[in-house]
C-alpha cells in the first residue's frame, strides 16, 4: 500500500541495528508502507553496503557492537554524490547525542523507543523537505492538503485551522486507516514532554474543533472517534 | 565559642589562678618569716638586757624617773623598763604582740616583746620593739610586682595563646571548612590531605576522606546503575512497542484485542516517561550538561504559558504573569525549562477548577526571587517534607501522575544552585519560590 501519492513507493532503506528484534519490526512496518528494506547488524556491514548502494533513509542506531554510529555517519558523509537521509534511533541517552548527531549530518534525530507512526511522519517530512515535491498536495474526498504551506482547502476554500489543528489532521491523514492512540498524537503534537498528561482531553478538544471546521464543508464520516482509543481517518 | 577562644580563656584563667595563688603565699609566708626572725631578735635582746642586769644598773636606769626609755637615732628599736607593782612570779612569760607605739613624738608600727620579772623583790615590766615599718614596705613592693607581673603575664600569655591555638587549630578548621561545610556534591569533594603534624587532625582528615570515598562510591554506583538500567530497558521498550503497532495492522484483530493493545501501548508509554525522568535526574546530578546559556526567564515562562494553553483552558485556570524584572540567567536554558514547566504543571495538576495562578518575582538582596503561587488542593507539612523525594505523590485524580516531577524540579535547582522553598496551605494553596542565587548564575538586571 502506498502512502503520500505513491511517493514513497520504491524508496529504500538501510536499518542498522544491532537489536534483530526491532530490525525485523521497524522492517515490517516499512514494507507494509511500500519502503524496500535492507539489514545491517554491524558498522562493517553497512560500510558494505552504503558502499554497494545508495539509499533514501538510514535509520542508524549509535551503539553497535563493533563501533560508534556517529562513524558510520562521518564515512557516509565523507562520500561524494550521497542524498542518502539519516535519521538517529538510540537508546544512549546521552545528553549530547542529539546535537551532536545533527552537527554531524544526520537529518534527524529518534530517541527510542519511538511510535513507527511518528517514524514514518518524520521520514516524510524529510522527503518533502529534501525533495522539494512539486505535487505536495494530498486530495482526501475533497479536501486539499497542502503539506509546504501548512494549509487545508475544500475546492478553492481555504479553511482556517490553527497550527495544532493542522498538525492533528496532517498526522492522521498520513497515518489513515490506521488507529491512531491520544497519546501518540499527543506525542507526536506537543512532543516529547515529562509527565504530559495523555488522559487529559485537551487532544479531544482540538480534534473537536478541527471536525467542526471541516464538516461545515462536507460530511466527514470517514473521521472516526475509535471508542475510548484515539481517532481514525478512513480511505 | 570556638574551641581556640576556649583553650585562650582557660589558659588564661589557670594562669591567673596559678599566679594569684603564688602572690598569696609568697605574701603570707614572708610576713610569717619575718615576724619570726624579729622575734627572735627582740628574745636575743631581752636575754641579754637580763643577763646584763643588776641592781645598780636597775637604780642608774631608774634614777631619776620610774620609767626608762632608750631607743637609736633611727627610732628602729626601743625599750622600756618600769617598775610596777609586786607579784611573785616564777617564770617569765614573754608576750608578742604587733602595736603602734608613739617615741620622740614619731608614731611607727612595731613588733613588741613585753614581759615581767622579779629583781630584787621588786617586780618590773620590760617592754622591748622593733619596727616592722620595712616588711610592710617590701610587702607592698611585692604587691605592686605581683600586680605587675600578673598583667604584663597575662596579656602576653593570652598574645601567644591566641597565636598559638591559631596555628594549632588551623588545619581543623580547615578541615571543618573544605571538607564538612562546602561539600554538597560527594562527587566534587577534594581529596587533598591537609597538612598538620598534629596526629588527631590527620587520623580526622583521613577518616572523612574516607568516608567521603565510601560514600562517593555509592553515589556514583547509583547513578551508574539508574543510567545502565535506563538505557538497558529501553531498547526491550522500543521492540514492544514496534511489535505492537505492526500487530495493529492484521486484519482479523478483534476489537477486543485490538483494546488490550492499545491499553499496552499506553503503559509502555508510561513505563518510558518513567525511565526518562529517572535519566533526566540522573544525568542532572552527574554534571552531564553544560550551564552556559543565557536564558531570559520570561521568555522561558511565556513559551511555557503557550504549551501548556491546552492544560489551563481545560480546567479554567486564569494564569497571571506579573513580572516586575527582566532577568537574564547564565544557565542551562532546557534544563530551567523543564524545572519551570514542571512547576508550573504542578500548579495546574493540582489547581481547582477555574481556579488561578500568579506568577511574581522580586529581588531579595542580590538575589532574584520566582514564585509561583496556585489555589490548589496545597499540602500539610509532612507532605511538604516529602513533596520532593521520587515518587511521591500527592492523593490526586490524576491516574498518569509518577511522583517524578518535583524531583526533576529539584535535581535542576540543585544543578544550579537555585534555593526551592514551599509554603502551602491544606485546601488553599502552594507557593513555590525559586531563589536564584547571584553567586551562582550572574544576573543580569535590565529594568
Amino acid at each position: 500500500m502506498a502512502t503520500f501519492e505513491g511517493v514513497t513507493d520504491f524508496m529504500n532503506v538501510l536499518i542498522v541495528e544491532d537489536e534483530k528484534s526491532l530490525a525485523l519490526e521497524i522492517d515490517e512496518y516499512l514494507s507494509r508502507e511500500g519502503f524496500t528494506v535492507e539489514h545491517a547488524r554491524t558498522c562493517k556491514t553497512a560500510e558494505e553496503k552504503m558502499f554497494v548502494n545508495n539509499y533514501d533513509f538510514i535509520l542508524l542506531d549509535l551503539g553497535l557492537p563493533d563501533g560508534d554510529g556517529f562513524d558510520l555517519l562521518k564515512t557516509l558523509k565523507k562520500m561524494s554524490n550521497r542524498e542518502d537521509a539519516v535519521i538517529v534511533l538510540t537508546a544512549r541517552g546521552e545528553v549530547d547525542d542529539r546535537v551532536r548527531g545533527l552537527e554531524e549530518g544526520a537529518d534527524d534525530y529518534l530517541p527510542k523507543p519511538f511510535s513507527l507512526n511518528e517514524l514514518l511522519a518524520r521520514m516524510h517530512a524529510i522527503t518533502r523537505r529534501k525533495h522539494k515535491l512539486e505535487s505536495n498536495e494530498v486530495n482526501l474526498k475533497g479536501f486539499k492538503i497542502n503539506i509546504q504551506n501548512r494549509t487545508v482547502c475544500h475546492g478553492e476554500e481555504r479553511i482556517n485551522l490553527t497550527k495544532k489543528e493542522f498538525e492533528i489532521f496532517n498526522y492522521l491523514v498520513l497515518n489513515k486507516n490506521r488507529v491512531i492512540s491520544r497519546t501518540n498524537l499527543t506525542e507526536h503534537v506537543w512532543g516529547d514532554v515529562l509527565e504530559i498528561n495523555s488522559d487529559s482531553n485537551f487532544v479531544d478538544v482540538h480534534v473537536k474543533n478541527l471536525r467542526k471546521k471541516l464538516s461545515q464543508y462536507a460530511p466527514i464520516d470517514w473521521f472516526e472517534t475509535v471508542r475510548s482509543i484515539g481517532y481514525r481517518i478512513n480511505i | 565559642m570556638k574551641l581556640q577562644f576556649k583553650l585562650t580563656v582557660y589558659n588564661t584563667v589557670t594562669k591567673l589562678a596559678i599566679i594569684l595563688c603564688t602572690a598569696v603565699v609568697i605574701l603570707f609566708s614572708l610576713e610569717k618569716i619575718s615576724y619570726h626572725h624579729i622575734s627572735l631578735r627582740l628574745e636575743d635582746k631581752k636575754n641579754e638586757f637580763l643577763r646584763h642586769l643588776s641592781s645598780t644598773t636597775v637604780k642608774d636606769l631608774l634614777q631619776q624617773q620610774d620609767t626608762f626609755i632608750d631607743y637609736n637615732i633611727l627610732k628602729d628599736d626601743y625599750i622600756i623598763l618600769k617598775e610596777v607593782k609586786y607579784e611573785p612570779i616564777n617564770t617569765v612569760i614573754d608576750t608578742f604582740s604587733t602595736a603602734q607605739r608613739t617615741i620622740d613624738r614619731t608614731t611607727e608600727t612595731y613588733r613588741i616583746l613585753s614581759c615581767k620579772f622579779n629583781y630584787n623583790k621588786k617586780t618590773y615590766f620590760l617592754e622591748v620593739g622593733n619596727t616592722i615599718d620595712a616588711v610592710e614596705q617590701v610587702k607592698e613592693t611585692i604587691k605592686s610586682y605581683t600586680l605587675f607581673i600578673l598583667i604584663a603575664a597575662l596579656t602576653l600569655t593570652l598574645f601567644i595563646d591566641l597565636i598559638f591555638t591559631k596555628y594549632l587549630l588551623n588545619p581543623l578548621y580547615k578541615i571543618i571548612d573544605t571538607k564538612l561545610i562546602r561539600v554538597n556534591d560527594p562527587l566534587n569533594y577534594d581529596y587533598q590531605k591537609i597538612s598538620t603534624s598534629t596526629q588527631d587532625f590527620n587520623l580526622l582528615d583521613d577518616s572523612i576522606n574516607t568516608l567521603m570515598r565510601k560514600i562517593s562510591q555509592m553515589f556514583l554506583l547509583e547513578k551508574q546503575f539508574i543510567a545502565n538500567v535506563s538505557h538497558e530497558l529501553l531498547t526491550p521498550i522500543s521492540i514492544i512497542t514496534s511489535r505492537l503497532e505492526n500487530i495493529l495492522a492484521y486484519e482479523t484483530l478483534s476489537e477486543d484485542a485490538e483494546n488490550k493493545i492499545f491499553g499496552s501501548l499506553k503503559t509502555l508509554n508510561r513505563l518510558k516517561s518513567i525511565i526518562n525522568s529517572l535519566l533526566l535526574i540522573s544525568q542532572v546530578e552527574n554534571n552531564q550538561f553544560n550551564k552556559a546559556d543565557q536564558v531570559n526567564l520570561s521568555e522561558v515562562l511565556h513559551e511555557i504559558q503557550e504549551e501548556l494553553e491546552d492544560r489551563i483552558e481545560d480546567k479554567g485556570i486564569k494564569l497571571n504573569q506579573k513580572l516586575k524584572h527582566h532577568i537574564t540567567i547564565t544557565a542551562n536554558r532546557a534544563l530551567i525549562h523543564t524545572m519551570l514547566y514542571n512547576v508550573i504543571n504542578n500548579a495546574i495538576k493540582y489547581n481547582r477548577l477555574n481556579g488561578h495562578i500568579d506568577i511574581t518575582d522580586s529581588l531579595d538582596g542580590s538575589d532574584y526571587v520566582l514564585e509561583i503561587t496556585d489555589t490548589g488542593v496545597g499540602m500539610a507539612n509532612e507532605q511538604i517534607q516529602r513533596a520532593f523525594e521520587r515518587f511521591e505523590k500527592l492523593d490526586t485524580d490524576e491516574r498518569e501522575s509518577f511522583g517524578l516531577g518535583l524531583a526533576i524540579v529539584k535535581s535542576i535547582a540543585a544543578f544550579h544552585n537555585i534555593a526551592i522553598g514551599i509554603t502551602s496551605i491544606k485546601d488553599a494553596g502552594t507557593t513555590i519560590s525559586l531563589k536564584f542565587n547571584q553567586l551562582s548564575t550572574s544576573h543580569n538586571l535590565h529594568k
